[in-house]
């Protein structure tokens, strides 16, 4: 099974948290208020990550495959 | 040993005569001078080429590193583009202004092979905004040549940052000279979405080398391991940048003088890392043992420590440098920069060391491009290598300081 994890699309991140309040399992904020991303997004958490990815108010947070190695 | 002195805005650059790219450079930089030393160029299937720059291992020049053969055969596709970065934005670098000053038609050399070989009919061509001399020694050279490729030439922001390689795509777009985010490699979706070989001005010298002498000719000197030459800047000496070419193997105790080997020396330019004094004092210039010593080559910068000063005092000094060149977009990078520039300050006035860890665990990886992590890189270093001072420091002493008291 392919393997997602989170990027983020930095110069369009503007701290909004939204990612953080859908997915805490995954993102924690930093002391400027913008996500710290951990590793890979378990096929449990697909479902919220993709809300989150949905939710960023700047479209700033993309699930990508995996990249091989 | 020979060399030709260009001045550059306030500088004097001396750019010394070399075994291969730096030859005959007295000769001046005419297209009649060059051709009496260098082949016109033949052009090579785009798998030849590849095959080529796999038996010399080119890697790019610009300080990433990444192996050359892998771009070419990747950017190979439909409107594939070539781009030539002469942009240079890291301010301690003059080894592409050298060679565009005194070998400007190698460099136009290497990018016409590859044009050919991946089909483009037009070159991009990237000049520095900060040092007029070059722009117009490329701009000449471009002049005389007739056949070959269209160069089109555009002209970067003098910013460390500008030269990064989605900052150039920017520039060629019309946009701000700035980083983005790359969802996918250049070679593979770059200018205008097409597949592009983005590389620096020395790795196209070092392609036309190779096109002209062949693998054997190329492999004449330098390692086996670790063939033909590379550009260094060496910085830091009162007389200001001199620009040198060195075969891989060549002994440092050959390049730098004796007060530089037994300095603290920063390795691969304000993104690269401090080694200890001496380090280099038995090593060679080669990748894998700069690597093995925990610095990387980069883009060939060297600077030993100027007597008196203080590797952490200094590194403070560039820590704020870069965080006041960075592009700002990046919330991590505009906020984090400052306030490790913060912490550094601290940290040479002797407090805060957990502070300068907690942050540079914090900032690697989360920017549209490497400026934070080539920072953090630096601190890191410094951590690694100068652990002793730094506890002088929290002391309230500088044994550097001290040094210089006695001198």
């Amino acid at each position: 099974m392919s393997t997602h994890r989170l990027r983020v699309d930095w110069p369009n991140c503007k701290a909004r948290g939204l990612c953080f309040e859908l997915l805490p399992e995954l993102v924690s904020l930093d002391e400027w208020g913008y996500p710290v991303v951990a590793g890979e997004v378990t096929a449990e958490l697909l479902r919220d990550a993709r809300a989150a990815v949905r939710a960023c108010p700047h479209l700033a947070l993309r699930l990508v495959p995996t990249p091989p190695g | 040993m020979s060399a030709v002195v260009v001045a550059l805005g306030r500088r004097r650059l001396r750019i010394a005569e070399g075994p291969r790219l730096l030859a005959g450079i007295a000769d001046g930089p005419s297209l009649e001078a060059h051709r009496r030393q260098w082949p016109a160029v033949r052009a090579v299937p785009l798998e030849q080429l590849a095959t080529l720059a796999e038996g010399m291992q080119l890697r790019g020049r610009g300080g990433a590193g990444f192996p050359f053969a892998t771009k070419l055969r990747t950017a190979a596709g439909r409107g594939a583009v070539v781009v030539v970065n002469v942009s240079e934005g890291e301010p301690a670098s003059f080894k592409d202004a050298a060679l565009a000053l005194v070998r400007p038609h190698l460099i136009l050399d290497g990018a016409e092979l590859a044009a050919s070989a991946l089909g483009a009919r037009t070159v991009h061509v990237v000049l520095p905004g900060e040092h007029a001399a070059v722009r117009e020694s490329l701009l000449a050279a471009i002049a005389e040549r007739d056949g070959g490729p269209a160069f089109r030439t555009h002209v970067a922001d003098q910013r460390f940052v500008a030269g990064q390689a989605r900052a150039v795509l920017e520039l060629m777009a019309g946009r701000p000279n700035l980083p983005v985010t790359s969802w996918q490699p250049e070679a593979v979706a770059g200018h205008r979405g097409k597949p592009t070989l983005l590389s620096n001005a020395e790795t196209y010298a070092q392609l036309a080398a190779a096109g002209a002498l062949g693998s054997d000719g190329f492999a004449a000197i330098g390692l086996a391991s670790e063939p033909g030459t590379t550009l260094l800047t060496l910085n830091g000496e009162s007389e200001g940048p001199v620009v040198r070419e060195a075969a891989f193997g060549t002994p440092w105790s050959m390049i730098l003088a004796p007060e530089a080997l037994n300095a603290p020396i920063l390795v691969g330019g304000f993104h690269g890392a401090w080694l200890q004094a001496g380090a280099l004092s038995r090593s060679e210039v080669s990748r894998a043992e700069l690597l093995r010593l925990g610095a990387n080559i980069g883009a060939g910068i060297v600077l030993p420590l100027a007597v008196g000063a203080c590797p952490v005092d200094e590194t403070a000094r560039v820590v704020r440098y870069l965080a006041g060149e960075s592009a700002g977009r990046c919330g991590p990078c505009l906020n984090g920069l400052p306030a490790l520039a913060d912490a550094m300050d601290a940290l040479a006035d002797g407090s805060g060391r957990e502070r300068v860890a907690e942050l540079t665990g914090l900032l690697p990886g989360r920017g549209a491009c490497a400026h934070p992590d080539g920072t953090v890189r630096l601190v890191a270093s410094l951590l690694r290598s100068f652990e002793p001072e730094l506890d002088l420091h929290a002391a309230g002493r500088c044994g550097f300081a001290i040094l210089r008291r006695s001198a």
